[in-house]
């Protein structure tokens, strides 16, 4: 299991800055996409290092290949 | 971290939902609901020499749920009143007004008012949609600068 972690700042003004964490790619981007359903509309947003890592999932697949290879 | 988004509210709801974010900040700013919108009209209109100053509330739509347009509250604190409107377009407005108070001193009440209103909505609108997505709140505080900070998890397969 993948823990999702979301920190969510409500300025005074009521404009909302949010970090996602711990979710990646297409993952990612269904939360931000549903937190900006809910707030309103994007000012701005900033992909980190992490949203272009595969998933887990991914990479795992991807090792047993190279084991396979390599016998 | 993998995104960091910052959102601009848009308030688009329906009186209810508005009235239950007008009363969340008027508690926190220390206003109280005092008389009704027509009692109100009627006084400001005898009281003469009394400023007044509207502040439109930024992307925002009352959803209409009957013909009435003029849905309004009256809130006061001390010699300062404020009412919170549905315009005649549809979006909400603060007005704030009372004798012996500049335009310039009742725009800022107003628009904290608004800012404390926006804030308020928002944060129940967040608060009610991570419940429905089933994150456990981790933290959550208010810091010094009036901001509300909450810190939300859950796990996935």
């Amino acid at each position: 299991m993948a823990q999702h972690d979301v920190d969510i700042t409500i300025s005074k003004s009521g404009e909302v800055e949010v970090h996602i964490k711990g979710a990646k790619g297409k993952g990612c981007l269904e939360y931000a996409k549903w937190l900006t359903k809910v707030v309103g509309k994007v000012k701005d947003q900033q992909m980190t290092s992490e949203f272009y890592e595969p998933d887990v999932k991914a990479r795992i697949n991807l090792q047993q290949d190279l084991k396979v290879e390599d016998d | 971290m993998s995104t960091v988004l910052i959102l601009a509210p848009v308030i688009i709801a329906n009186w209810p939902a508005i009235m239950v974010a007008v009363a969340g900040a008027a508690s926190a700013l220390g206003f109280t609901v005092t008389k009704t919108a027509q009692e109100q009209k009627q006084q400001v209109e005898v009281e003469q020499g009394v400023q007044s100053v509207e502040v439109e509330v930024a992307d925002s739509e009352v959803l209409a749920q009957s013909l009435a347009t003029d849905q309004q509250i009256v809130l006061t604190k001390g010699s300062i009143k404020i009412c919170v409107k549905r315009d005649e377009r549809g979006r909400c407005s603060v007005c704030a007004t009372g004798k012996g108070h500049s335009k310039v001193e009742l725009k800022q009440i107003a628009q904290e008012f608004t800012q404390k209103l926006t804030q308020c909505f928002v944060y129940d609108r967040v608060m009610r949609e991570l419940k429905n997505k089933n994150f456990n709140i981790v933290n959550e505080e208010v810091m010094e600068d009036e901001s509300i900070r909450i810190h939300v998890r859950r796990w996935v397969d």
